[in-house]
């Protein structure tokens, strides 16, 4: 019994986003070797020392036509930037490198990480796959379309490349999408309208959610998925929905390659390069990830820009080494408890909102 | 105390025809929750005198103070009921399984137990730890073999896939425990995916959380506690474990057990449909979706980190009086 393991030390605060903030930042003490300060960075770059060159590379972005860099920016983390001028310079040093992708979602620091983006991708919009996320979480057709214009506005656009259904997590979600007038509509006109590109939807509870999503054979180009070597024995995505989505040619998305907290690196169980060199070596178009600060986003660009994929034995020996820790879901706590399901989502569904609950 | 004339059906314990069992059990949970020891006993007293023989508990309730309640209440009339307790190693070795025994036989007053089982199988690996050379199966054969209980099981509120995956590791089982209510028939269904396979095997169904664990479901109008109670009864269970910490909720009880003939199958289908919308995300499931009744020794055992900021953790430890520390006795 390892008594003490995982008592918290209280350095994680109790909003679900400030946990996965610290925790990026933890993981990426993990990658070290580079960690300059902003601060000093700065001091060098005034010194004449140039930033480093970087190419990520481009994938098919399922069957649209459109290049995908390997590397996505999640837009949470983004508005957890200091200011707009840090999310501004991010956003810029990524564009330069050759990242096209960047995620958000309508209801991600209510309404402040979309402005973020929206701010920082001024005069380069057309230069970028720009997604953001519906949260109806199973109200109708015409409260999505409201939200919709809210996020064209806060991000500065006339249309979306990738407009998804955020957080299909409850059971009943496919049910309460797919009923009449439900949000599956409001994808369906938005597209029509072209004030979307592509759509899809997005969850980290459990495959069986995304295959009754996928069960009604509407046509998503996009389908977001939490992917990483922990996932590979549990609760599957990686076994069960991406061979489908891959067979339908939707472009997939993978997130939480390192489970969200980070706490896999942190515990040792394995590193953050394995981590994410292992989820983008999978059949996914892009793989999102969250960072916050130019510290967190040169370190993945310097892991994306020289990617060598793990051959399918080198993604088994790894699979093989985490088992013990991944049987229980220990490490992907999206999928064994309610710690990332939103708020909003919570309050459609009349689960107690996270302040709510007696503790 | 409700005596009524008509008495509490019996009902056969699985293929073990020859014993029977009354269709209401008593929760060991409850009974730690009852005023003091001296209600426990009342409460313990009434029950078998209103004809329940099936007594529910389990090593690690109220740390100890479930089965000592139990044990003393049960002075001189243990030959009279069926009693049950759960061991709790939750994926640890069969050794600290018999250690537990011995003090859950001291603690309850008997030498031995009618029925043992693994408590609260919650993990995807805990079948797999289970069945393990040197895991807790070893544990149950051993003390059946010596005689200290006579049959033997597990249970769980989670995941219907991980008591089906018990039921394939290929022991030997006579009971299996799982909640079973309206709600529970519409998502991730014990009833659907469970309840068939045991009726085939001849295994002893048992019944649990018929109002949900926390009376939620009836709390806030979606059902009546008698309407829930009359339905988990009609299932093809051998018994029902509900809680009872006061005398009052016991009188209700009786009053719907004694005499109990089962609803009619156009009836439990109203029901069903009644619940049918709320039931859909589970949100009066909450032993199925969050970690309201999960067990911290549980997560201990298995390693999973235990965030005291998160609130649901923090909700988790209070329900179970624990400070998120393994109990000092638990050392192997």
């Amino acid at each position: 019994m390892a008594a003490g393991n995982g008592v918290s030390s209280g350095a994680f605060d109790v909003s679900r986003r400030t946990f996965l903030r610290s925790a990026a930042l933890s993981g990426a003490g993990a990658l070290a070797g580079r960690e300059a300060s902003a601060a000093s960075r700065t001091n060098r770059e005034d010194q004449g020392e140039t930033m480093p060159s970087y190419t990520v590379p481009r994938r098919a972005f399922g069957k649209t036509g459109e290049q995908v860099s390997i590397l996505g920016v999640g837009g949470f983390h983004l508005g957890a930037t200091k200011d707009q001028q840090e999310a501004n310079a991010l956003v810029g040093r990524a564009i330069d490198c050759g990242i096209n992708f960047f995620d958000n979602a309508w209801e991600y620091k209510e309404g402040l990480a979309e402005e973020r983006l929206g701010t920082a991708l001024k005069g380069k919009r057309d230069q970028v796959i720009v997604m953001t996320k519906v949260c109806t979480h199973g109200r109708d057709k015409s409260v999505a379309m409201q939200q919709l214009e809210e996020s064209l506005r806060r991000l500065g656009t006339d249309h979306l490349d990738v407009w998804q259904i955020h957080e299909v997590v409850y059971y009943n979600d496919p049910d309460l999408i797919f009923r009449p007038d439900g949000a599956i509509e409001a994808l369906a006109q938005a597209k029509q309208q072209g004030k979307v590109r592509w759509v899809g939807f997005t969850g980290h509870k459990h495959p069986d959610i995304h295959l009754k999503m996928l069960s009604h054979d509407f046509p998503f180009d996009t389908v977001q998925m939490p992917l990483n070597a922990f996932d590979a024995r549990f609760r599957s995505f990686q076994q069960r929905v991406l061979p489908e989505a891959n067979r339908r040619g939707i472009a997939v998305l993978g997130m939480k390659s390192l489970g969200g907290s980070g706490e896999m690196v942190t515990h040792g169980a394995i590193t953050a390069e394995e981590g994410l060199r292992y989820a983008m070596s999978l059949p996914v178009a892009t793989t999102i990830s969250g960072m916050d600060s130019l510290e967190v986003l040169e370190q993945n660009l310097a892991l994306a820009a020289n990617f060598k994929p793990m051959t399918e034995s080198e993604r088994k020996a790894l699979e093989d080494r985490v088992r013990a820790w991944s049987a229980d879901g220990r490490y992907e706590l999206f999928k064994t408890t309610m710690k990332y399901d939103g708020d909003v989502g919570r309050q459609q569904h009349q689960f107690p909102a996270a302040e709510k609950l007696p503790a | 105390m409700a005596n009524s004339s008509a008495a509490i059906p019996m009902r056969p314990f699985g293929k073990h025809a020859d014993v029977k069992i009354s269709a209401l059990g008593l929760g060991g949970h409850h009974i730690g929750q009852a005023a003091d020891e001296k209600t426990a006993i009342r409460i313990v007293h009434g029950a078998i005198d209103g004809g329940v023989t099936f007594f529910d508990n389990c090593w690690e309730y109220h740390r100890g103070k479930s089965e000592a309640w139990m044990g003393a209440a049960l002075k001189g009339k243990r030959d009279g009921v069926f009693l049950m307790t759960k061991v709790c190693t939750h994926g640890r070795d069969g050794m600290l399984a018999m250690q537990m025994l011995e003090e859950s036989l001291t603690r309850l007053g008997t030498d031995h137990l009618d029925l043992w089982q693994i408590h609260g199988v919650a993990f995807e690996n805990d079948p797999e730890l289970f069945i393990r050379p040197g895991g807790a199966a070893e544990a149950l054969r051993k003390a059946r073999e010596q005689g200290k209980v006579r049959f033997v099981g597990f249970t769980g509120h989670k995941r219907p896939e991980m008591h089906l995956a018990m039921l394939n590791v290929g022991f030997e089982w006579d009971a299996v425990q799982m909640p079973l209510n309206p709600f529970d028939s519409h998502f991730l269904s014990f009833e659907q995916l469970v309840l068939p396979e045991l009726n085939k095997r001849g295994i002893a169904a048992l019944g649990m959380k018929p109002i949900g664990g926390n009376g939620d479901m009836v709390k806030k109008g979606a059902i009546t506690a008698e309407q829930a109670l009359r339905y988990a009864m009609s299932l093809p269970v051998t018994t029902t474990i509900t809680g009872m910490e006061t005398l009052e909720v016991l009188e209700q009880n009786l009053k719907i057990a004694q005499g109990f003939t089962p609803l009619a199958d156009a009836e439990m289908q109203k029901i069903r449909e009644q619940v049918k919308q709320a039931a859909g995300d589970g949100r009066f499931e909450p032993y199925k979706t969050s970690l309201k009744f999960d067990n911290p020794e549980a997560r201990l055992a298995h390693n999973f980190p235990i965030d005291e900021q998160s609130v649901e953790v923090k909700e988790m430890l209070k329900a179970t009086q624990n400070e998120g520390h393994p109990w000092p006795q638990v050392t192997a």
